[in-house]
């Protein structure tokens, strides 16, 4: 599955995964920004954009062709969008929407699989996401496996259950709201069970990091060297 | 429908991200003073079931299938301020990890889905839910949410200076409006089957505290409308608009920053922006009055 293939990159070890969380978060919000204020017809600028993204993901020994095409998820929602635009007569907006929304995405995946999620919302937490927020999408992360997986497994037995042909829809409607009903149920009681192994386990209402932040001089040298070459290319 | 970066105008990303960065806060304190701590896990773990969900497909006919959004489902469950609190935890997992929807839009894709969808789904709950007219509030509720939040993301990219063509943004409405009404029927009958096990999972309509919520959801629900009635009149609208506030080129103004403004103004881009970040700032000075109102009849 796609997450579980990003999560294990993002373990991996290379310059970009030893980064800071934040120096790579400021570095993503500055690189997408500048891209987003970059015109579609400026070529030179979007080419060394690219090109930074490529070095990336070559410094952080990731597949290119893997995550290239991974990352081409946005492409029918962009492709959709730049043949109407270009269908009104746009035709610059149509370029600019397909290359500058492919780029951002690669953008943000290089920076998703150089960083374990845990660590992503940490340095999140840090710049002052509120801690609700990043403690419900840890527990959101870390459990939509497990749901989903027991969704599929109840997908699968329905599918080898319902095989009767011309099961009326309702019914059959019926059925799915009766499984997603149990499925919430599961997910109600799962929630408890946990809830209550967590504060046995001695939980604080808050996920410790096994390695804390620490910004060193390298990461502010990183983010400050990527904020001056990126505005640099930006006006040229 | 999640809107990836690059597609709105800055300045309509930025406002948005202004305006959602203290609306989400808002939602996550209310939630914080709302919720138990020992409800936190409930709260990630909800946020995966609406992953999950998507999985089971629903046969809605002509061969094709719905799943369900979960917005209308997670108020009723968890109540306004957890369901949009999930909601935003859900959007930005989806903008980070699957791609799905930029992380400068996230402020634009969280005002829409999980601040103004949850509370359109929430209102009809909290004002009918508690009655006879229960089912069909949850429908109606259900309905809006995924509806308020499409007409908001429309709008929003056609202020961005998106073109669409007449018969695309009528096809869009429609095929959205349809998306709405699966979604009203998919989640009354899931929460009729959730009471069916437990009762309990069900929040009781009248339990839920609070006036300002009814009023925001209000606000949503308005804004929804709002932005369908823009939508459905632009881009023309928003040219005929900024003509009238005198930003274009063929006003009669011939002040001393006339020749400024025609340079700034004679890219049709810019205008509209500027039309449509006035229209959101007002917006954003409205609801921030109402808020203030509010909050000094509290106190009061």
């Amino acid at each position: 599955m796609h997450h579980v293939l990003v999560d294990r990159w993002s373990r991996g070890a290379s310059p970009l995964h030893a980064l800071d969380p934040r120096a790579k978060i400021l570095s993503l919000a500055v690189f997408l920004i500048v891209l987003a204020t970059t015109s579609a017809n400026a070529v030179v600028p979007l080419t060394i954009d690219a090109a930074l993204l490529l070095a990336g993901i070559l410094i952080a020994g990731l597949p290119p062709g893997t995550l290239l095409i991974r990352a081409m998820a946005v492409l029918p929602f962009s492709l959709t969008f730049g043949l109407i635009s270009w269908l009104a007569g746009d035709s610059l907006r149509a370029i600019g929407l397909i290359e500058k929304s492919y780029l951002s995405s690669v953008a943000v995946l290089l920076v998703v699989s150089t960083t374990p999620l845990p660590r992503l919302l940490g340095g999140l937490e840090s710049l002052g996401a509120p801690r609700l927020l990043v403690l419900v999408a840890q527990f959101l992360y870390r459990y939509l496996f497990v749901i989903s997986e027991q969704a599929q497994h109840m997908r699968l037995a329905a599918a080898s259950r319902q095989g009767i042909p011309g099961a009326h829809r309702r019914s059959r409607f019926r059925a799915a709201a009766g499984a997603l009903a149990v499925l919430f149920a599961h997910s109600y009681y799962r929630a408890e069970g946990i809830n209550r192994a967590m504060l046995a386990r001695g939980f604080s209402g808050k996920f410790p990091l096994l390695k804390p932040l620490r910004l060193k001089f390298a990461d502010g040298l990183f983010l400050l060297a990527m904020a001056v070459f990126l505005v640099l290319v930006r006006v040229q | 429908m999640h809107i990836p970066d690059n597609f709105l105008s800055t300045p309509v990303w930025v406002a948005l991200d202004a305006i959602s960065i203290p609306a989400a806060g808002l939602m996550v304190r209310r939630a914080g003073r709302d919720v138990e701590d020992t409800r936190i896990p409930l709260m990630g773990v909800m946020g995966a079931f609406v992953f999950a969900a998507q999985m089971i497909n629903f046969p809605v006919g002509l061969g094709t299938s719905g799943h369900l959004v979960g917005g209308a489902l997670l108020a009723c469950t968890l109540g306004a301020a957890p369901a949009a609190l999930v909601m935003t935890a859900i959007i930005a997992i989806q903008a980070f990890v699957f791609q799905d929807g930029g992380v400068l839009a996230l402020g634009a894709n969280v005002f829409n889905m999980a601040i103004a969808g949850v509370l359109a789904g929430y209102l009809p709950f909290q004002i009918w839910g508690a009655g006879r007219w229960r089912k069909q509030a949850i429908f109606v509720g259900a309905f809006l949410s995924v509806l308020v939040s499409a007409s908001l993301a429309l709008s929003e990219l056609l202020i961005s200076g998106i073109a669409m063509p007449q018969p695309v943004l009528l096809l869009s409405m429609g095929l959205f409006a349809i998306s709405a009404l699966i979604e009203g029927a998919i989640t009354v009958s899931v929460v009729g089957a959730i009471e069916k096990l437990n009762p309990g999972f069900v929040r009781k309509a009248e339990a839920s505290n609070g006036r300002t919520l009814a009023m925001l959801s209000g606000a949503a629900v308005v804004l929804g409308v709002a932005g369908f009635v823009l939508a459905s009149s632009a881009p023309d609208g928003i040219q005929k608009l900024a003509l009238q506030l005198g930003l274009t080129t063929k006003s009669s103004f011939h002040g001393p920053f006339a020749d400024y403004a025609v340079g700034y103004f004679d890219s049709p881009w810019l205008r509209r922006a500027t039309a449509g970040l006035a229209g959101l700032l007002v917006i954003y000075g409205i609801c921030a009055a109402v808020g203030k109102m509010i909050a000094r009849q509290r106190s009061a």
